[in-house]
């Protein structure tokens, strides 16, 4: 699977799990379906742009470095549109895009490879 | 095409060929043979020339030769073995006995054995000299066949040269111009004249070693250890 | 004629050995190495200014075709260009009636002086290098056959090279060498083995498979190359040949210890079909995959697996543990 793609598929995965754990949250529990979108297409988009990094620079560290970096933004303007739960949604939001960095990088399939 | 060989020939039912055979045998190896028994048992020269008369008139009454396997070892070492057997048989049972009158009579020149014993080197043991000797033998025989070859080629210049160059001693060895000049030629032609002579010698070495051995893989395996030398 | 002395026996001796080059455009620098039924010499090539080496018979055949021999040896090393096996130059017959044939010279180390510093992954890289111009042959429908540590040489850029295909057979690929050419194909080995009743043996004890030291040369194919190329990656793991080398227990990863064995296995069937099959599953075992060779249990593929996917498996366990902590504080 080419990067860009394992970014995408991953990225809605991950995505979609952190939006289900918004379950646990009685107080956001009415909203889960919005919050379960909402996540898996923020989700989305962290993977395409972590895959297009990944594409574009071979490096483990700065591939976990940037897909944490996309993470943690995503999820920031994510909870500035809540008014809160910073913690809950950054954390979370940062790991997942830490793990999609990682597993482009790592797992991807490369531009050069493509071409063989 | 039929190999000749003197080893199969003096293993012949056919007493004239098995004689010449024999005799081509004795020229080869009367000295290695000579020189061995003198270096290992220390007799003196009477009778190592007895005990290398008796060897070689038992070889011809076909003591040894019938028993030889070239595939077995090479004639060399079997004959060496054959040496110590005799001499510690003949040993044991006092029998070192002079023979003649009706014997088989080689011709051995003691004098020149003699002399080349006495500037052997004293590290050398009585299986080296052997070696050597029988190496020996080989290039003088070898050289017989060049100089024959040269004679019936019409190149008996190139013979010369090769015996005034090659065949002296470093410290007396002529150079090119100088062996020009004494005959004549060109350098370039002593160069190619060497050449020839060198390539011939060992030719006839070779013909002369093949031979010598009972089947070409005792040839090659002969060949190897004649040209097993390390070279710089 | 006056009996020659020792000196100049020992001087003609030598130069009977030294090849006569008149008519050629080399020029004989020192000797190199001996072996089989000829001497392999350091020369110069006057007309390109380059050192080469020259591989050149002992002896004139006139009566067996030994010369033919290498000249054929000559045509298959010639027929073979790939960068893993050194390329002839040129061929013939000196003046003197011995056949040569002229080659590139390689300086470097042999295998054995190059591994001595190696970590087990360069030596299984190096293995694949080695492999990679045996399979090359094989596909051009030539065996080796003699396929051992001293026939290897690195250069002095790394690179590999496979060498002395004196004992190589061809035929059509997947073809079986021909009885009626190997009889006389053991003298022009280093160190000939025995004739046996069925056959000639040709090869180096400890490198050979079992049929070739059975003398059963019709049956011999690639995989008796195979048998070679696990023999040599034996030596590299564990320094000695391969008697000893797997009855080091412990030493040796046991994946990699089943790659020897498939390769040597005893019955031609049993090893694999190609060198290029070992390599893949050597390639297998550096990246971490599962060797074809080797059943491994439940237990080693789990810590297989943990180690080639160590960092994702931690960032898993710690995406989920951070998971499972959001949910326990958020039931407090």
């Amino acid at each position: 699977m080419n990067k860009v793609l394992l970014g995408l598929v991953l990225g809605a995965i991950l995505g979609a799990i952190d939006g289900m754990t918004a379950w646990l949250t009685p107080e956001v529990r009415a909203q889960i379906a919005g919050i379960v979108i909402g996540s898996t297409v923020k989700g989305i988009i962290a993977g395409v742009l972590i895959g297009v990094f990944a594409r574009k620079v071979q490096s483990i560290a700065l591939g976990i470095g940037f897909g944490l970096a996309v993470g943690l933004l995503l999820a920031f303007i994510v909870a500035q549109m809540q008014h809160g739960y910073y913690f809950q949604i950054m954390l979370p939001g940062g790991m997942v895009g830490l793990l999609v960095g990682y597993a482009t990088q790592r797992y991807g399939r490369g531009q050069q490879s493509q071409r063989t | 095409m039929t190999r000749h060989s003197v080893v199969l020939a003096a293993q012949s039912d056919n007493p004239a060929a098995r004689s010449r055979a024999i005799e081509a045998i004795a020229v080869a190896y009367w000295r290695p043979v000579y020189k061995y028994v003198r270096m290992k048992w220390n007799i003196d020269r009477e009778d190592a020339a007895d005990f290398t008369q008796d060897f070689f008139t038992r070889l011809l009454e076909r003591e040894f030769l019938d028993s030889y396997d070239s595939h077995k070892g090479r004639l060399r070492t079997f004959l060496r073995s054959c040496c110590d057997r005799l001499f510690m048989n003949q040993t044991r049972d006092s029998k070192r006995l002079k023979r003649g009158g009706g014997s088989a009579h080689f011709s051995l020149d003691l004098e020149e054995a003699e002399r080349e014993l006495a500037i052997a080197p004293s590290s050398e043991s009585p299986e080296e000299r052997f070696e050597k000797e029988w190496i020996r033998n080989l290039f003088t025989q070898g050289l017989q066949r060049l100089r024959a070859s040269c004679e019936c080629g019409g190149k008996m210049i190139h013979f010369e040269l090769f015996q005034r160059y090659d065949l002296e001693d470093a410290d007396s060895k002529p150079s090119y111009t100088q062996m020009a000049r004494e005959h004549g030629l060109s350098v370039t032609d002593v160069t190619n004249y060497l050449a020839f002579a060198r390539r011939e010698f060992r030719r006839c070495v070779l013909d002369q070693l093949r031979e010598m051995t009972a089947t070409d893989e005792e040839f090659r395996c002969e060949a190897q250890a004649l040209l097993g030398v390390e070279v710089g | 004629m006056t009996q020659l002395s020792d000196s100049v026996v020992a001087r003609l001796r030598t130069e009977m050995q030294v090849p006569d080059l008149e008519g050629t455009r080399y020029r004989i620098v020192r000797h190199l190495a001996r072996g089989g039924m000829g001497s392999i010499w350091l020369a110069e090539d006057t007309v390109l200014k380059r050192r080469v080496a020259l591989k050149v018979l002992d002896l004139v055949a006139p009566a067996d075709d030994f010369g033919a021999r290498l000249l054929q040896e000559a045509r298959i090393l010639a027929g073979l260009e790939h960068r893993g096996i050194v390329p002839v130059h040129d061929a013939g017959t000196l003046a003197d009636g011995r056949a040569f044939y002229c080659m590139k010279y390689v300086e470097g180390q042999t295998l054995a002086q190059h591994i001595a510093a190696k970590n087990i992954q360069e030596k299984l890289r190096l293995l694949e290098r080695i492999a990679e111009p045996v399979d090359f042959a094989h596909a051009h429908g030539v065996i080796h056959r003699d396929l051992k540590p001293e026939n290897i040489m690195i250069g002095a850029f790394g690179e590999v090279l496979v060498m002395d295909w004196g004992l190589a057979k061809v035929g059509a690929p997947g073809l079986r060498s021909a009885e009626n050419e190997i009889s006389t194909l053991v003298l022009l080995t280093p160190n000939p083995s025995r004739v046996t009743g069925q056959g000639t043996v040709l090869g180096t004890p400890g490198y050979m498979s079992p049929e070739q030291a059975r003398g059963v040369t019709t049956q011999l194919d690639r995989r008796a190359d195979i048998f070679s190329l696990g023999a040599i990656l034996a030596f590299m793991l564990t320094g000695s040949v391969r008697g000893e080398a797997l009855a080091v227990k412990g030493n040796v990863p046991r994946p990699l210890r089943a790659i020897c064995e498939k390769a040597m296995a005893a019955d031609p069937n049993a090893r694999y079909q190609s060198a290029g099959e070992m390599t893949d599953d050597i390639e297998c075992y550096l990246n971490g995959a599962p060797v074809l060779a080797y059943s491994e249990g439940l237990l080693e593929r789990a810590r297989r697996i943990y180690a080639r996917h160590r960092t994702a498996i931690v960032l898993v366990a710690a995406y989920l543990l951070m998971r499972v902590l959001f949910i326990l504080l958020s039931r407090r």
